[in-house]
């Protein structure tokens, strides 16, 4: 809901996505202070930063799948894993340019995808749950067993020498920007899709499917192209990755990952792009907090082990997620959304 | 099959139509046609099959017997979305609006059919993706204005009133463009002034667009002002097919509805 007063003269204008001068100022402010960051960030920052940016990525095509499409999708780590192989191999093999060799392994992923998409338009919840479990077990079926000289089995596939319109992406700041700018592109490309027909689409297949059906929309065809879009994006972020550690192997993409890309939405708020971003951050922050917090714990008490301080720390990790989701279920992107109103009609109590 | 399937001076049809759940037989027999431009109102006591006979004729109820034609097609075997996209539209006894999309956005769903911007135009939100979405936002604020819905375009349908979601669910089903319209009980739960204004909204469509509607509908007086033909249905048959004035004397639609009062 917009601030009263201001009023928008077109439709044009009530459709655009930065609509007030001071919005236009602050996202420009935003974007700038990204790129420039790691001119003063450590190594360890930059590269936590990259890491947010590809899981990001990951995480609003699964916001598009399952909260705006209402599809459940635990295949998205499995996705990523089929861009970052499809995208190694190309750069591996028929030595692409970068950014093709992204573009179709994000292509290969989302056919992959699509194909479980399908089948969700028979089957619903629990079961389409199971199914795209699937996704995962074909994944590392199909990566251990297929000739090794194809994907390099167990060991994975090399990446050296990357260049990107004549600049290196040996170093840890240009995989920065260039995940940056990838986060950027795919961020503008969800709201383009979001407020498009097929976003309308998708919030009437997982508002009422009856609905949806008599309105003329194929609700088979919308599900399957949820999944589509949602191992779209898997595929580019897994193809990101892949580039950035330039290597890729199957323990990179494990059932683990998908249930962490689920928490991190959930946390942001189901229905919301920017709450996939925020819910992205808050996650990847805690889970480095367990990360370097570890040691010392260990140093602390010795004889605890590393093992079991580790695995105590992410059951706690896991604890207070649940937790906050019986206490705020819908995100916090619906907490902020009612600060903000509450903000703008103040001091008329609503 | 049936060899009456294109019938000239007939939009839609159901003939011989048998529809059964488990042992229950919620139509039997029934055939019904619809003329183009003329507003047919299926009446009869609750439970008489008359949803029943509006999904099969929109394709969401798959008859047991029977076939139905739209527009000379057999349109028996057509997905839903295809028979939505051949101009069939509809709204539902209970609402079944987009609880959480904005007015505006389920009315813009009613056009989607006829938007064309594809996955990848969406995604690059091309000025053509742009230009297509503001013009259908045109007809979709046309129709906002029309049901004089303007002032809550923007809120989610969940929060609206009854009478506001009725209205929401006639623009999205206009927003269709369709070639027939099928209204489930529009009015049910509605006061005088409500049903007043919907009614009017009904032959305004009327009037503009010249299409056919099947109007479920228990209120008699509204029944009798509105119809050019009456078709009663009872305990799954039909039972009278005639003009207002007629079916209000026959025998057997008083002794139904004198028998379901009593
Ligand atoms: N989906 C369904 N499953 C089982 N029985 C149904 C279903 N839909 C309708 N019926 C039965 O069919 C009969 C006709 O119902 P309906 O068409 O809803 O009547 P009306 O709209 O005239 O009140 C009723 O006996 C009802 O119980
Ligand atoms: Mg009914």
């Amino acid at each position: 809901m917009d601030p009263s007063g201001i009023f928008f003269t077109s439709h044009g204008s009530d459709r655009a996505l930065v609509r007030t001068r001071p919005q236009a100022a602050a996202l420009a402010l935003l974007i700038a202070a990204l790129a420039l960051a790691p001119l003063v960030l450590s190594e360890r920052w930059i590269a936590l930063g990259y890491a947010m940016f590809i899981a990001m990525i990951a995480v609003i095509g699964l916001q598009i799948c399952t909260g705006y499409a209402g599809q459940v999708n635990l295949g998205q780590s499995a996705f990523m894993g089929v861009g970052a192989y499809g995208c190694a191999w190309l750069l591996h093999f028929p030595q692409m340019p970068v950014v093709l060799a992204l573009v179709l392994g994000g292509v290969a992923a989302a056919i992959f995808g699509a194909l479980f998409g399908l089948t969700a338009a028979r089957i619903k919840g629990f079961y389409l749950a199971l199914t795209t479990i699937a996704a995962q077990a074909i994944f590392y079926f199909l990566v251990l067993n297929l000739p090794g000289e194809w994907l390099g089995g167990a060991g994975g596939l090399h990446l050296d020498n990357l260049q990107l319109m004549g600049f290196s992406l040996g170093n840890d700041r240009s995989i920065y920007w260039l995940t940056l700018a990838a986060l950027m592109i795919m961020t503008t490309g969800a709201f383009g899709i979001i407020r498009s027909r097929h976003g309308r689409s998708f919030e009437a297949v997982r508002d009422d499917d009856v609905a949806a059906g008599m309105m003329g929309i194929n609700v088979a065809a919308a599900k399957a192209r949820a999944f589509l879009v949602a191992a779209f994006y898997a595929g580019i972020a897994g193809g990101l990755w892949a580039i950035a550690l330039r290597h890729v192997s199957v323990e990179q993409f494990t059932l683990f990952n998908s249930i962490w890309m689920i928490a991190m939405m959930i946390v942001g708020g189901l229905g919301s792009i920017v709450g996939a971003l925020i819910g992205t951050i808050l996650i990847q922050l805690a889970r480095e907090g367990v990360v370097s917090l570890g040691p010392q714990l260990v140093d602390l008490i010795p004889s605890a082990g590393q093992d079991i301080v580790f695995a105590s720390m992410n059951v706690l990790l896991g604890t207070v997620i649940v937790l906050f989701l019986l206490f705020e279920p819908k995100g916090v992107m619906h907490r902020i959304e009612i600060s903000k109103r509450a903000y703008r009609l103040w001091p008329f109590p609503y | 099959m049936t060899g009456s399937l294109t019938h000239t001076g007939q939009a839609l049809g159901a003939h011989a139509v048998t529809l059964t759940f488990g042992g229950v037989t919620a139509l039997d027999d029934v055939s019904i046609h619809v003329g183009h431009d003329e507003l047919v109102a299926l009446i009869g006591p609750n439970g008489a099959g008359k949803s029943s006979l509006l999904n099969v004729l929109s394709g969401f109820y798959r008859p047991k017997a029977g076939s139905v034609s739209f527009d000379g097609h057999d349109i028996g075997k057509w997905p839903v979305h295809r028979i939505a996209r051949a101009g069939l539209a509809r709204t539902f006894q209970g609402t079944h609006l987009l609880a959480h999309m904005s007015v505006l956005d389920n009315i813009l769903v009613g056009r989607y059919a006829h938007m064309k911007c594809s996955l990848p135009s969406a995604f690059a939100y091309f000025p053509f993706a742009h230009r297509e979405e503001v013009e259908h936002r045109q007809i979709a604020e046309e129709i906002i204005e029309f049901l004089e819905i303007e002032h809550v375009r923007h809120q989610p349908v969940g929060t609206l009133g009854y009478g506001m979601r009725k209205r929401v669910d006639l623009g999205r089903a206009l927003a269709m463009e369709p070639r027939v319209l099928l209204l489930d009980e529009p009015m049910a739960g509605m006061n005088g002034e409500e049903k007043e204004d919907l009614a009017r909204f009904i032959l305004d469509v009327r009037e503009a667009r010249h299409i056919p509607v099947v109007l479920v509908e228990h209120d008699m007086g509204v029944v009798m002002d509105m119809a050019d033909r009456v078709v009663v249905l009872n305990f799954g048959r039909k039972i009278a097919d005639a003009s207002p004035r007629a079916v209000q004397q026959d025998e057997q639609v008083i002794a139904a509805y004198l028998g379901a009062k009593a």
